[in-house]
Parts: C-alpha cells; sequence; structure tokens
C-alpha cells in the first residue's frame, strides 16, 4: 500500500533546562468519576469559589470545564521564552481586564506540596470592545461579576492531583498520584 | 460512563498521539476529553483547505480543546481533538490539531471519561 505524504510542518523539539525525566506519560485512573454542575458567584474569586463548592463535596481533586459567565475583574498572562535563561518558558506579567466574558474554559484542582488547594485554569474570553483573547487566567485574582460561571466537575476520586517540582523544566508541575491519606 | 482517566503529558511529545497512547495504556477504546490544558511549543492547526496554520511560541497555550478517541475498524485508535490556542501575545486561534504536529512544551493535563458504546452505535 503506498499513501501520499502530506507535507507537515516540521516540529520544533526543545531542550529544558534539566535532566530528561523518563515518564513521558504519567497517567492514573479511577474506575469512576462523579459529576457535579457548579454555579458560582458574583463577588468572589474563581478560586475560593471552586476550593470552598469542591470541598463541600469532599472533593480534593478534579477536572473542570468552565462554561461563559462575567468577569468583573480578569488577571490573566501569556506564556513567553524566559528573558532569564533558567527556564525555557515562563508567565508574563499578569493583564487585568474588567468585565470580560468568559466564552470557554478549563481548570484542574489539586494539592500544592503543602497540602493547600491549587486551581490552574486557562481559559478565552471576549474583552469589553469585542475582542477575543484567551491565557492562562490568574483564578485568586479572578473575580466572577454579575452573571455566574458555569462549571461542570469531573472529581477525581481514587487518586490525587499534587504539585511538584519536576526537575526536566525546573516548573511546579501537577501530576498524579496515589492518594496520601485514604478516606476513612 | 466508564472509567475517568487523566495524564500528564511531557515535553516534546505530540499531543494528539499522547491521547491515542494514554488511551492505549489505560485499556479504554472509546473517549471523550474532558478538560485540558497545557501548553504547546508551536501550534499547528488545520485550515479549510488542508493546509497546516503553524502559531509559533515557545509556548502557545490551549485555552479550549474538545475531542474524542475512536476504535477503527482495523483495530487502531485514533483521536479527534479540535480548539482554541492563545500565542505569546495573547491572540486567539482555532482549529482541529493536527497529528504528529503539535508538541508539548513544558506539559499538558489531559482528562478522558471512557465511553462504553452499544454494539449498534
Amino acid at each position: 500500500m503506498t499513501e501520499k505524504a502530506t507535507a507537515l510542518p516540521r516540529a520544533r523539539t526543545v531542550v529544558h533546562p534539566g535532566p530528561y525525566g523518563p515518564v513521558r506519560i504519567a497517567h492514573m485512573h479511577a474506575d469512576k468519576g462523579r459529576h457535579f454542575r457548579l454555579s458560582l458567584p458574583a463577588g468572589r474569586t474563581l478560586h475560593h469559589s471552586l476550593v470552598q463548592a469542591l470541598a463541600a463535596e469532599d472533593v480534593a481533586s478534579a477536572s473542570m470545564t468552565l462554561i461563559d459567565g462575567e468577569l468583573e475583574h480578569l488577571s490573566f498572562c501569556t506564556a513567553l521564552p524566559d528573558p532569564a535563561g533558567r527556564v525555557l518558558a515562563t508567565y508574563g506579567a499578569p493583564e487585568a481586564l474588567r468585565c470580560a466574558r468568559l466564552i470557554f474554559g478549563n481548570a484542574t484542582m489539586g494539592r500544592r506540596a503543602d497540602g493547600g488547594p491549587i486551581v490552574h485554569c486557562h481559559g478565552v474570553f471576549r474583552e469589553v470592545d469585542g475582542r477575543v483573547r484567551g491565557g492562562h487566567i490568574l483564578a485568586e485574582r479572578t473575580l466572577v461579576g454579575r452573571s455566574p460561571v458555569t462549571v461542570v466537575v469531573t472529581a477525581l476520586d481514587s487518586f490525587e492531583l499534587r504539585v511538584a517540582y519536576d526537575e526536566e523544566t525546573r516548573m511546579p508541575l501537577m501530576r498524579p498520584q496515589a492518594r496520601a491519606v485514604a478516606h476513612g | 460512563m466508564g472509567r475517568v482517566a487523566y495524564a500528564r503529558i511531557g515535553p516534546n511529545e505530540d499531543l494528539v498521539q499522547s491521547v491515542e497512547k494514554l488511551c492505549v495504556a489505560q485499556g479504554m477504546r472509546h473517549a471523550f476529553v474532558r478538560g485540558a490544558l497545557g501548553s504547546l511549543i508551536d501550534a499547528c492547526l488545520e485550515r479549510p483547505d488542508g493546509a497546516c496554520q503553524v502559531v509559533r511560541g515557545p509556548a502557545v497555550e490551549i485555552v479550549s480543546l474538545a475531542g474524542e478517541v475512536r476504535l477503527q475498524p482495523d483495530g487502531t485508535l485514533r483521536a479527534a481533538l479540535t480548539g482554541v490556542v492563545a500565542d505569546t501575545e495573547g491572540r486567539v486561534h482555532g482549529g482541529p490539531f493536527v497529528a504528529g504536529a503539535n508538541a508539548v512544551c513544558v506539559t499538558f493535563e489531559i482528562t478522558l471519561e471512557e465511553w462504553l458504546p452499544s454494539e449498534d452505535s
């Protein structure tokens, strides 16, 4: 069998500062996921509302889809090459927007090394002038506005997501691991 | 709904093929993408004429992604992923992700929900 070759752009390979990690796809599964729907109220940060709502359901780790809603204050940043060269890519200075409309976002909640909750969120949004932009949303600095943000949650109950320092990239990164404490 | 799998995909691994490999590793044959966020070195999106639109990084952030993995008649697994990326200025670009041309930059987090189709679906 012969197939016509299609010309793909040549993918670039980057070199991170640290040693190559042997596991390229770190994965775990839960036999059953739990679903929740949340409606995040005005006047609170995305981080606070998500952490509080999920704690009430006894969820420590989750994968989430954010649908629509107004962001009274949005703080976000984009990824740039690190000017200092310490890491390959880093976040630029945060930008702040007033009254942006969230179009769609994805977020994961897990735990920091010290055990506290952390929310990692990327999203696409419309500015007041109609321009559509996207980036890494700083959930602790982003306030929900008059129109609530709807969130569909898949709870990950049988393992947890934890942020740990990654030697290869020299950045704190989320990865799945066995639960530290069993539910009793 | 079947199982739920979460993966962290490392640098230089192809996004589309890694999702297929994740299904192989997990023993899943059909799956929906439930959540995905992370960065690519450069993004490569398919245009209507079949050409590729390259969005240069690093890094290009994936800010929206939906997709599925389906078992093919020849027994292979095929992921179809589509979404929106933000470039280093926050400008957005969208389309289907071209397999083999979207390498992860720093990290990529993805959640898959297994789909157990009935015999006639």
